[in-house]
């Protein structure tokens, strides 16, 4: 006697092995069968042989996949657009408005103009060290493994994050900073590792994305 | 009897957008329905396979042209329907009026071969 909502269980089985992990298309496409065969049974056809055609008619599992991919691709590159977008402005925006406040701050707090320089050279090399990531993508290593590279991503976050509490919670009581010697240790501490950082990012998703060609409808 | 061939792939593909979008126009819709509807509106010379009609729709969807939610049927079954957000509707203009242009220069050089 041919059982329908095993014959069902057996296809969502073969769906999840190749590869339709999200279980919200696989919900819609099990409803989308479910129908159609409903239709066909109603029609006269008998459970097994609806169920057979309806398999059929809503093609295979790597098919599907395939098709699937397409669209979550479409989807990561426009989100990748729009990182990029953000970096772009993020990395001239930030060192920019940095340097604004050193510039006005300066004579308040008594900066040499050797220190005031060293601070612009420290956003200076924040912004080059961005950009020197995403220009030479190519000699980034090309991760496919979005999962690997969000692990590495948060990662680095976090060690950036420990560097920096590091740096304001031990090394500084440890000093004996005047402000102007503080402001000059501070934006070196925080932006000579950030800027290495974003670099690598930037580099690294760049050059994931390198091969990857939108695909159409 | 003459009977006009099934519409090759690529049409197909390319007009699945403009359609959905201009089924969708007419109220809120799910996966099943809009294949039977297309179908039977075409008298049956299109046919999508149903499989890769989800994949657009989730495109469409993360696009944002068009939205959906979880309802039921009348049976009780989950079902995914979908609707038409504000640049659904844009974006099915712009596809009425791209086709309608390819459509009229069409039909201008078959009036042309006519004569």
């Amino acid at each position: 006697m041919f059982d329908l909502d095993q014959a069902i269980a057996n296809w969502r089985e073969q769906m999840l092995a190749a590869g339709i992990k999200t279980p919200v298309p696989l919900e819609e496409l099990e409803s989308h069968l479910r129908e159609e065969i409903e239709r066909k049974v109603k029609a006269g056809a008998n459970q097994q042989e609806a169920f057979t055609s309806a398999v059929q008619k809503l093609g295979s599992a790597q098919v599907v996949r395939a098709e699937f991919e397409k669209a979550d691709e479409t989807h990561e590159a426009r989100k990748w657009k729009l990182t990029n977008a953000f970096l772009m402005v993020f990395t001239i925006v930030l060192p920019l408005f940095m340097s604004v406040i050193v510039i006005n701050r300066a004579s308040v707090i008594d900066m040499t103009a050797t220190q005031e320089l060293s601070s612009l050279a420290a956003m200076a090399v924040f912004f080059s060290l961005a950009w020197a990531g995403r220009l030479s993508q190519g000699i980034f290593p090309v991760i496919a493994n979005r999962r690997i590279r969000d692990a590495i991503s948060a990662l680095g976050s976090l060690l950036l994050a420990v560097w920096w509490i590091v740096f304001m919670r031990l090394i500084v009581p440890r000093h004996d900073f005047v402000m102007s010697q503080f402001l000059v240790a501070f934006v070196w501490a925080f932006f000579l590792p950030a800027g290495m950082w974003v670099g690598w990012l930037w580099g690294m998703e760049a050059a994931a994305r390198r091969k990857f060609v939108p695909v159409g409808v | 009897m003459y009977r006009a061939a099934m519409i090759s792939k690529e049409l197909v593909a390319a007009s699945t957008e403009p359609l959905i979008l201009s089924l969708l126009a007419g109220g809120e819709s799910y996966g099943y329905a809009l294949t039977q509807e297309v179908k039977r509106l075409s008298g049956d010379k299109i046919e999508w396979t149903d499989g890769m009609l989800y994949p657009v729709l989730h495109r469409m969807e993360h696009r944002g042209l068009i939205k959906s939610r979880w309802g039921e049927s009348e049976t009780g079954r989950k079902r995914k329907y979908y609707s038409l957000k504000k640049s659904g509707k844009k974006a099915m203009a712009t596809h009425h009026e791209q086709w309608s242009l390819v459509h009229s220069v069409l039909a201008g050089l078959k009036k042309e071969q006519c004569v």
